[in-house]
C-alpha cells in the first residue's frame, strides 16, 4: 500500500520529446516506473525510449489505460495541458514546471475538482513511492521503502527528509512535493488526509517553510488524524519582509511567517523537530 | 510585481474608471507647467512601489505654480524605505463629500476571487478591517464566475451609495474586476474612492500588483513600459552585483557564506546555521537546474565577501543535477580561486558523475583543492553545518 502511486500506475509523461522531459523520463523508467506513453502535439508516432508518442492524451488513455499524468511544459502550456489530462479521465497529474500563472492554477484546480482528480504542483519535484514509481525529478538515492509518509512544498527539503529517514532505517511509504508556487494544485491537509488512511504509514512528517497560507490550513486536519505529524518549520531566522527565493516564500502578513505556521501545527497537535536528525528521534519516542 | 499608482490609474482610466486630472511630471518645471495650465490648487504625489507614502512626506499639497515647483524639487531628493523618488503624479486637488474603499485579491486558502468593499477609504484596510469588521464587506468569486451587474450594484448600495448613484458605483466596481481579471492582477485597490463636491465618484488613489508569471500574455504591459522590475528598495552592492547576474541573493550579517541548493533548503539552511551557533552572511537560491557558469559565479559573491569566513555548500540534486553543481565549483576553483574554507555535501541526481568531475580536477590540479572538504549521502548535512559555523569561527 501507498498513496496516489504504486508500481501498478499507469503513467504517461506529456512534453516527453523535450529535452528536460526526456532526462527524467529515462530516470523514471531505469527507476521501475511503469510509464506507457508520452504526448507531445504534432509528433504522435514518433518513440521517445522506445515508448510510444501521441498527439493526445486521450490517446494514451484510450490505447494503454493510462490513469497519472507527469508534465514536462513550459508554464504557458500547462493549463491546457493539465486541463486535456483530467478531461481525458487521468486522476493524477503532476505539474513538475515552475510560475504557473495564479490564475491558471485556479482554473485547473477547480476542474480538478469538478473530475475528482487530483493535481500536484506547479514548481514540484514530484512524488515518489519507493521501489514502486517515481514521478518527477527526486533522486532516488534518497529513498528506500518503509513506513514514514512525507509532504513538503520544497524539493529539497523532501530529499533532506527521506534522507534522514532512510539513513536511520524507517524509509518512506510515498513522498509528496507539493511545490513551491504560491498557489497549489494540491495542499497539505489533503495529503495528510490521504496518509491518515493509508495502512503501511505509521507517521507523516510534513514540511512547511515561510509564505503562503497553506501550513496553517493544514492544522484542523492534523487535530483530526490519529496518526502523529511531525512538522518541521524552515525560516524561522529568515529576515522579515525580505524575498528568500520561491515566489511563495514571501513573508506576507501574519499568516505567512514562520512562527504563525509553527504555532499553527504545534495546536493541530504535531511533534515539532528543528534538525532532520530530530526527526528519528521524535519517532522513537513515539514508539515507532 | 506592484505597479506605480499613475500605471495602475492609467489601466484604470483606459478602462472607464474616472480618476483626477493630472500629469506624471519628472522635474519642477514640468510641475510649475502643470499647475499653470490647471489653474486650480494641485496635488503632488511621489510615485513609489512601496506603501507608506504619505506618512513619509510622499504627498504634498499645493496653492499654486511657484509652490508646485519648489515641492517637486523637495520630492525629487527625497529618498521613501530606501526608493529614491524619480517621478511625481500631479494631479487636481479634488474637494471630497465621502470616501470609500473598494478593492479585489486572491483568497489562497479558498482559491477565491474577492473584492472587497469598506465605507471607510482612505485608511489602511487591514486596520480597519480588524477594529470594525462590520465596516468591510467581501463578494467571494470563483475564478471561472461572472460578476452580475446586480451583484456590483448591490454592493454599491451596501456602501451606502443612493439613487442614480448606485449605477455609477456599480459599474465602477464591475470595471475594476475586470480589470483584475484581465491583467491577471494579484491585487487592484481604489482607496479612496472619493465623491466630489460636485457629486463625482472618482479614484483618487489607485494601487495594483500583477502575477509576474503572467506577464508573458500581456503584452500591452510591456507596450506601456510596465515590464518587470525591481522591488526591494535599497541594496547594498553585492546584490546588485548578483541581480546583475540573474541570482536571486540577499546580504545578512553573518559570517557563513550559504551555497546551498533549492530556496527550499536555502531557507532551512540558514535556521541550521543558527542552531550550531553560526550567523549567515548571506542568502542565496540558485533556482532550478543552474548552470555551471552561474554557480560559479554565486561562489564568486561569497569569495569576495570579506564579512565571510568560511563557506556552507550543499547540492541534493533534483533538477539541478550534481555534475553541472560540481563543474560550477570546478570553473571556480580555476578561474577564481578559493580563498577560505568550504564544506561541501553533494548528492542526488548525477552524483557519480558529480564525484568524477572533481577527482579529474584534481588529478590536474590538486592545489586548488586545498581549501575544500567534500562529503556525500553519508554525512548527514547537520554534521556540515556544525562544521562550517567551527570554522568560522576559527578562520
Amino acid at each position: 500500500m501507498a498513496i496516489l502511486v504504486d508500481k501498478n500506475s499507469k503513467v504517461i509523461v506529456q512534453g516527453i520529446t523535450g529535452g528536460v522531459g526526456r532526462f527524467h523520463t529515462e530516470r523514471m523508467l531505469r527507476y521501475g516506473t511503469k510509464i506507457v506513453a508520452g504526448t507531445s502535439p504534432g509528433k504522435g508516432g514518433e518513440k521517445v525510449f522506445g515508448l510510444p508518442v501521441y498527439d493526445s492524451v486521450e490517446e494514451c488513455v484510450k490505447n494503454h489505460q493510462a490513469d497519472t499524468s507527469v508534465i514536462f511544459l513550459p508554464a504557458q502550456f500547462v493549463l491546457e495541458a493539465c486541463v486535456e489530462a483530467i478531461y481525458a479521465g487521468i486522476k493524477l497529474v503532476v505539474v513538475i514546471p515552475e510560475h504557473i500563472p495564479i490564475f491558471d492554477m485556479m482554473q485547473i484546480r477547480k476542474e480538478a475538482l469538478k473530475h475528482n482528480a487530483l493535481v500536484i504542483g506547479g514548481n514540484t519535484a514530484g512524488i515518489i513511492t519507493p521501489g514502486e514509481a517515481n514521478l518527477g525529478i527526486m533522486p532516488d538515492i534518497a529513498f528506500s521503502p518503509g513506513r514514514i509518509g512525507t509532504v513538503s512544498r520544497s524539493g529539497s527539503l523532501t530529499y533532506y527528509v527521506a534522507d534522514t529517514l532512510t539513513r536511520t532505517g524507517y524509509g518512506e511509504t510515498t513522498c509528496i512535493g507539493l511545490g513551491g508556487d504560491p498557489v497549489l494544485g494540491t495542499t497539505f491537509d489533503e495529503i495528510l488526509w490521504l496518509f491518515e488512511k493509508d495502512e503501511r504509514t505509521k507517521a507523516v512528517v510534513l514540511v512547511g517553510e515561510i509564505g503562503g497560507v497553506y501550513e496553517e490550513k493544514a492544522k484542523e486536519t492534523i487535530n483530526k488524524m490519529k496518526k502523529p505529524v511531525i512538522a518541521m518549520v524552515g525560516g524561522l531566522f529568515a529576515p522579515p519582509g525580505k524575498r528568500m527565493g520561491h515566489a511563495g516564500a514571501i513573508v506576507e502578513g501574519e499568516m505567512g511567517t514562520a512562527q504563525s505556521k509553527l504555532k499553527a501545527l504545534e495546536e493541530g497537535g504535531a511533534h515539532i523537530a528543528r534538525t532532520f536528525l530530530d526527526i528519528p528521534e521524535i519517532l522513537k519516542k513515539l514508539g515507532i | 510585481m506592484r505597479l506605480y499608482e499613475f500605471e495602475a490609474k492609467k489601466l484604470f482610466s483606459k478602462a472607464g474608471i474616472p480618476i483626477p486630472q493630472g500629469e506624471l511630471v519628472k522635474s519642477p518645471e514640468d510641475a510649475k507647467a502643470f499647475a499653470e495650465k490647471l489653474g486650480k490648487p494641485v496635488v503632488l504625489k511621489a510615485q513609489i512601489l512601496s506603501g507608506g507614502r504619505g506618512k513619509a512626506g510622499g504627498i504634498k499639497f499645493v496653492q499654486n505654480p511657484s509652490e508646485a515647483e519648489r515641492k517637486v524639487s523637495e520630492l525629487l531628493s527625497l529618498k521613501i524605505k530606501g526608493f529614491p523618488v524619480e517621478m511625481v503624479l500631479a494631479e487636481e486637488k479634488v474637494e471630497l463629500d465621502k470616501e470609500l474603499y473598494l478593492g479585489g485579491t486572491i483568497d489562497r486558502v479558498n482559491y477565491k476571487l474577492v473584492i472587497i468593499a469598506c465605507t471607510e477609504g482612505g485608511m489602511e484596510i487591514e486596520d480597519v478591517a480588524k477594529k470594525s469588521p462590520e465596516k468591510v464587506k467581501k463578494l467571494n468569486l470563483d475564478i471561472d464566475e461572472k460578476l452580475y451587474n446586480f451583484q456590483a450594484q448591490g454592493l454599491a448600495k451596501w456602501l451606502g451609495v443612493k439613487g442614480d448613484q448606485i449605477r455609477n458605483v456599480g459599474s465602477i466596481i464591475s470595471t475594476l474586476f475586470k480589470v483584475f481579471k484581465s491583467y491577471d492582477a494579484k491585487l487592484v485597490e481604489i482607496n479612496p474612492l472619493v465623491l466630489t463636491k460636485e457629486g463625482k465618484y472618482i479614484a483618487c488613489d489607485a494601487r495594483m500588483s500583477v502575477d509576474d508569471d503572467a506577464l508573458f500574455r500581456h503584452k500591452e504591459l510591456s507596450e506601456m513600459g510596465i515590464e518587470k522590475r525591481h522591488e526591494e528598495g535599497e541594496m547594498t552592492e553585492r546584490e546588485k552585483k548578483a541581480r546583475e547576474w540573474g541570482i536571486p541573493y540577499l546580504d545578512l550579517d553573518g559570517n557563513i557564506g550559504m551555497f546551498p541548493g533549492g530556496a527550499g533548503f536555502g531557507i532551512m539552511g540558514n535556521d541550521f546555521i543558527h542552531y550550531f551557533g553560526g550567523k549567515p552572511a548571506n542568502f542565496m537560491d540558485s533556482g532550478g537546474g543552474p548552470t555551471p557558469e552561474r554557480l560559479a559565479k554565486m561562489l564568486i559573491l561569497l569569495d569576495e565577501n570579506p564579512q565571510v569566513k568560511a563557506i556552507f555548500g550543499a547540492r541534493f540534486g533534483g533538477i539541478s543535477r550534481c555534475d553541472d553543481f560540481a563543474k560550477g565549483v570546478v570553473i571556480f576553483l580555476k578561474e577564481h580561486g578559493l580563498s577560505k574554507p568550504m564544506v561541501l555535501r553533494m548528492t542526488g541526481n548525477m552524483w557519480k558523475e558529480g564525484l568524477e568531475i572533481f577527482e579529474q580536477a584534481k588529478k590536474e590540479n590538486q592545489e586548488i583543492f586545498r581549501n575544500i572538504e567534500i562529503h556525500g549521502i553519508e554525512t548527514p548535512i547537520e554534521e556540515i553545518a556544525k562544521r562550517v559555523v567551527e570554522l568560522a569561527k576559527n578562520n
